[in-house]
């Protein structure tokens, strides 16, 4: 189940970089920002939880605390942040195939950090990464200046509120994450059997 | 995100201690390499839009313009490298559409404003402005016409122009770094920018619309006698 979402999410995401559906990460920032590139970490987060061994053992030594895999997906996701990046993404396949692979890889290790983390180093991430996320789409959402030559600016305002959205819905997601992993094991695996 | 308590460190070392050393110098070598990256995206921290970048570069490097046919409103045809060779002036050459109705009519009056002054200050035989239309298939020489007595332009001091054949498009946007999106209402979005030519085709720098001053003085002082 958990691996036919991971293959179904991963092709999703890839196929809105390949014609037809690459019109739409082209002409919608929205598209690219808050559906193609969540999608592409969703996918790799899922992947990891079907396939957790195979990914995570060899390089668990590498990964204490998560430590090593918080700050790769970090810089994955702050490099596909900057406009000229995203901007390259929408011009260069190659960039755009690098985009792939770099979130659907910053997904696979995030879901190996959380297993790993105690709440301190997951509220150390979490704390520094969505409030980053949050900034830029406060900015996004209102300057007056196109950040992407790529994209109307009318798309960047609507990707910059989007983002503050979606920004709040994962720190929900984590607070809930939260609130299992610090219930009872027993009572935790009546809910997650 | 977890259901499971912390999952065993499987593969981790038996002396605790040796096992966080691995992971520290791990998590330094990725901040490490994923700074340079981010500084190499960035020109090291400058510049974090594709414009800004674009600016730089050709601050860097000057351009050469593409040689590619074009037609004014009078229906008159030549080279780009023929119109800016026509004599010593540096232009400052920006993008239209002529059936614009909102950037571009912003864009228009900064060209006004630097007609003017370029009139006021006797500057007509050292800067010319250039207008090119990046819509060749909705343009002819009427269009232009009309655009032109839109704008008031002074055809000594200001000229504007189309491309002959639609998909050389492509070819002029590209060497300048212009990418043009749909906006809404049929409308166009692009990059609008001041950008300084010489007489021989090279553009040598990109300035911001609202710097009208600063595009002046420094195509005065480009042909500075």
């Amino acid at each position: 189940m958990t691996k036919a979402l991971a293959i179904l999410l991963t092709l999703l995401a890839g196929l809105l970089s390949v014609p037809p559906l690459r019109a739409l990460i082209e002409q919608s920032m929205v598209w690219h920002m808050l559906v193609q590139m969540p999608l592409l970490v969703l996918a790799g987060f899922c992947a990891a939880v079907a396939w957790p061994q195979a990914l995570g053992d060899r390089l668990a030594r590498f990964n204490r605390f998560g430590l090593t895999g918080f700050m790769l997906a970090q810089c994955i996701t702050a490099y596909w942040m900057i406009p000229a990046m995203i901007d390259r993404a929408v011009v260069l396949p190659s960039a755009d195939a690098s985009k792939l692979l770099g979130l659907w890889l910053a997904g696979v290790v995030l879901r190996q950090s959380f297993l790993k983390a105690p709440l301190a180093v997951q509220l150390f991430f979490v704390g520094y990464g969505l409030p980053m996320l949050a900034w830029l789409g406060f900015y996004m959402a209102n300057t007056d200046l196109r950040l992407c030559n790529a994209y109307s600016l009318e798309s960047q305002l609507r990707a910059g509120r989007g983002l503050v959205l979606l920004t709040s819905a994962l720190g929900l997601a984590w607070a809930y994450s939260v609130r299992a992993q610090v219930l009872p094991p027993a009572r935790a695996s009546l809910k997650h059997p | 995100m977890r259901a499971s308590p912390p999952a065993p460190q499987r593969g981790a070392d038996a002396d605790p201690l040796s096992g966080l050393l691995a992971s520290f110098g791990a998590c330094l070598l990725v901040l490490c390499l994923g700074l340079v990256a981010l500084f190499i995206a960035t020109e090291n921290g400058t510049a974090y839009t594709t414009e800004t970048q674009r600016r730089s570069a050709v601050a860097r490097a000057p351009v050469q313009v593409p040689d590619l046919r074009v037609f004014d409103a009078r229906g008159q045809a030549q080279t780009l490298k023929q119109l800016l060779q026509q004599d010593e002036r540096v232009w400052i050459v920006d993008f239209v559409y002529t059936r614009c109705n909102t950037l571009c009519l912003a864009l228009g009056t900064v060209f006004q404003q630097l007609q003017q002054q370029i009139l006021d200050q006797g500057l007509q035989d050292r800067v010319g402005l250039l207008s090119i239309s990046f819509d060749p298939e909705n343009d002819n020489p009427t269009t232009l016409n009309d655009y032109a007595r839109r704008m008031r332009m002074q055809s000594d001091v200001w000229q504007l122009v189309s491309l002959q054949r639609p998909a050389d498009r492509r070819q002029l946007l590209g060497s300048f770094g212009i990418m043009v999106v749909p906006a809404p209402l049929g409308e166009f979005e692009h990059n609008a920018a001041l950008h300084l030519v010489t007489a021989d085709g090279q553009l040598v720098q990109i300035l911001d619309l609202t710097a009208g001053k600063q595009a002046l003085n420094a195509a005065a002082a480009l042909t500075a006698p």
